[in-house]
């Protein structure tokens, strides 16, 4: 009987032989402007992969890598989406100036911010797609079939964007990179610039994209 | 090329058979008559063996399985405007000759792009199951005649050489003069035109030279010009109801397409559509969808609309379907030199309106904080169709980690020493405050009768994670976490 893992690779080489169009494109990646989630990830975060920020604390600093990466974007004059699975982001808390290339969604649970992800994620005017589903009852994403994460894992491999998917657990099956926040910011770090800040957000790499661990922190 | 003729054989079969999915790919007759009486009027081209007048008992013994069938005058009204709608993006003077069949006045068109409107036409009209003929002549018999032969299209330009083939029936001659042209040895339009006219009408009378006239496509007549669409919406009903969105969205689909083409017809398309599902209850479930990117295209339509559905649970089944667009003038822009535009702007619009679909109208867009000094007060834009360039860096830069709200706040009951916050509890969020700043007090609106208040608190938990505090007169309320 032939070895499994011999089989899939003969699969996966006879598919790659057979459809080269499907072959992942090197689109590169988009930085997040946030330096620690950057060094993490060598560079920034990978376009046309998933990449899972999981905030394991509260004021773990995801909301400050959104606002991060909002700026970045704006600045490289790429569009960006966030879908916002419980409705949290505040438009007040960054630039007006840096909010005119977003298109936010507003969602009312993880089963639209999926839905809305899934559309989005195809659509290749995008340079990042945030999937934030922080805030939403983790009971009802627990329940999430594996075959949902699978599917946007997919479907963004064939798309030019960045897709960050934000959770306070582990919760995307397979997914290429997943970065850790694990210590909370204090009321000191209240007073800092917005970039000191970022710089001093501690980033744990519990899946890199070589399949490496490591901890970055500021 | 002056006139076209836009005609649908077997015309009531194939306006019964697009309007019910159980009929497509199987035998079909039209029968007309009661009981032993019934004979085929119509049959489709998988009922093999039955002929048009033969009695229905023998056309289910001929072709077992064949599904027998009556009229259906709704949807043979459906179709029709289909037909006219499409002749409508022909040119605006349109006749409704007959059920199935529309006669179009091209004089003034530019013969190229009409014709290549035409092809277009006739493709789409097949893929809507209307496989309409059309045919273009210098008068509207000689259109009628090369509709008749048109496969699908077929423009006339020398009608002498066109007509002379042609089966001397095409002129419709009485039975008394088609024995006569029998006789005389006469069976195509060539060979009677090609006797005098005046001799025919000596031996045949006023009618003879009427049936020359019309054998040589020269018989003309005014048409009768119907209006175009003045409101553009559909209605219609399901019997039985339905309960699942694959039979729903068979006929939204088929009325959409004669809607998206009655807009076109009167260079118009939609901003916005209104759907409303008919319940079997009498209750009713309607949704409006504003189109981002104004349209008149049925798949961009459909893929809005199903996303809709597939969320739709409706407590009865739907009895009825009414689809109402709203017309707007097509956009039209001018992009700047050096704009960073969208790679793909027609993928765009129809994914955010598909979003829209999903989370809801006004729900999507662009943030723009409003002019007011009041927490969480904006608006959400249409997003912009480029990206502009970075502007001058804001006066005061960010400070500190970035504000993730709670919509709704949450409510807290909070103790104070020393007039600040020292510890929290509530259903969500609770403990010994660590730290504490503030508070930032801000008002507004006092010239008005929305005059607000608020104080505000930064507070750092025992258990850890920074969170911001409002209380407005004696109530307190978590604002967000900031993260």
């Amino acid at each position: 009987m032939a070895d499994p893992s011999q089989t899939v690779s003969a699969l996966r080489a006879l598919i790659s032989a057979r459809f080269p169009e499907r072959r992942r494109q090197p689109w590169g990646c988009v930085a997040a402007a946030v330096g620690p989630v950057d060094e993490a990830l060598g560079g920034g975060l990978p376009a046309g992969r998933l990449t899972e920020l999981v905030s394991a604390v509260p004021s773990g600093g995801g909301q400050t890598v959104i606002a991060g990466l909002l700026g970045a974007t704006q600045a490289a004059r790429q569009r960006m989406a966030l879908v916002d699975g419980a409705d949290g982001f505040d438009p007040g808390a960054v630039p007006a100036g840096m909010l005119r290339h977003l298109v936010w969604v507003r969602c009312s649970g993880p089963e639209q911010a999926l839905a809305a992800a899934d559309i989005l994620v195809r659509d290749g005017n995008y340079a990042a797609l945030v999937v934030d589903l922080r805030g939403c009852a983790e009971r009802v994403l627990r329940r999430t079939p594996p075959s949902v994460w699978y599917r946007l894992q997919r479907a963004a491999e064939g798309a030019p964007a960045a897709v960050l998917v934000q959770t306070t657990l582990a919760l995307v099956p397979a997914v290429p990179c997943r970065l850790v926040l694990h210590a909370p910011l204090s009321l000191g770090d209240a007073g800092l610039p917005r970039e000191d800040v970022a710089a001093r957000l501690a980033v744990r790499t519990e899946r890199g994209l070589g399949g490496a661990s490591g901890e970055m922190a500021g | 090329m002056r006139y076209a003729v836009l005609a649908v054989p077997d015309f009531a079969l194939h306006a019964l058979r697009r309007g019910d999915p159980s009929l497509g790919g199987r035998a079909v007759a039209l029968v007309a008559g009661d009981g032993s009486r019934a004979r085929v009027t119509e049959a489709s081209p998988e009922a093999h063996g039955v002929l048009r007048g033969l009695a229905a008992t023998l056309a289910m013994s001929r072709c077992p399985g064949i599904v027998l069938r009556t009229r259906d005058p709704e949807a043979e009204t459906e179709s029709h405007r289909l037909l006219v709608a499409a002749a409508f993006t022909l040119s605006p003077r349109v006749e409704s000759t007959r059920a199935g069949c529309c006669t179009v006045d091209l004089r003034g068109a530019e013969p190229a792009r009409t014709q290549a409107l035409m092809r277009l036409r006739a493709a789409e009209l097949a893929a809507a199951g209307l496989p309409a003929r059309i045919g273009a002549g210098d008068t509207p018999l000689l259109a009628s005649y090369a509709a008749r032969c048109a496969e699908p299209v077929l423009v006339v330009a020398d009608a002498a050489a066109f007509l002379a083939p042609l089966p001397v029936d095409f002129a419709e001659p009485t039975p008394a003069q088609g024995e006569i042209l029998r006789g005389w040895g006469i069976a195509t339009l060539g060979a009677l035109t090609a006797l005098p006219k005046a001799e025919v009408g000596r031996r045949l009378g006023a009618d003879g030279v009427l049936l020359w006239e019309r054998a040589a496509g020269q018989a003309t007549r005014v048409l009768r010009h119907v209006e175009p669409a003045r409101s553009f919406a559909a209605q219609w009903a399901y019997e039985p109801p339905v309960e699942s969105i694959e039979p729903l969205f068979f006929k939204l689909r088929r009325y959409a397409e004669r809607v998206a083409l009655e807009l076109r017809g009167a260079a118009l398309v939609a901003e916005r559509l209104s759907l409303t599902l008919l319940l079997e209850d009498g209750g009713d479930h309607r949704r409006e969808f504003r189109l981002p990117e104004p349209c008149a295209d049925v798949d961009g339509w459909l893929r809005v609309l199903g996303d809709h559905l597939a969320t739709v649970r409706t407590d009865a089944r739907v009895a009825g379907v009414r689809l109402v667009a709203a017309p707007a003038r097509p956009p039209q822009k001018q992009e700047g030199l050096f704009d960073t535009g969208l790679r793909d702007p027609a993928s765009f619009w129809e994914n955010l309106a598909r979003v829209a679909a999903v989370v809801g109208d006004g729900r999507v867009g662009t943030p723009l904080p409003a002019d007011t000094h009041r927490p969480d007060a904006f608006t959400l834009e249409r997003p912009a169709e480029t990206v502009a360039p970075c502007g001058a860096a804001p006066v005061h830069p960010p400070c500190g980690p970035t504000l993730r709200r709670f919509r709704p706040p949450w409510p807290v009951r909070v103790a104070c020493e020393a007039g600040s916050p020292a510890s929290l509890e509530g259903g969500r969020l609770g403990g010994r405050v660590l730290a504490a700043a503030g508070p930032w007090r801000s008002s507004g609106g006092w010239w008005g009768p929305e005059a607000w208040e608020v104080e505000t608190w930064q507070v750092e938990l025992a258990a850890g994670g920074v969170y911001q505090l409002a209380r407005s007169g004696d109530t307190w309320c978590v604002e967000g976490m900031l993260d």
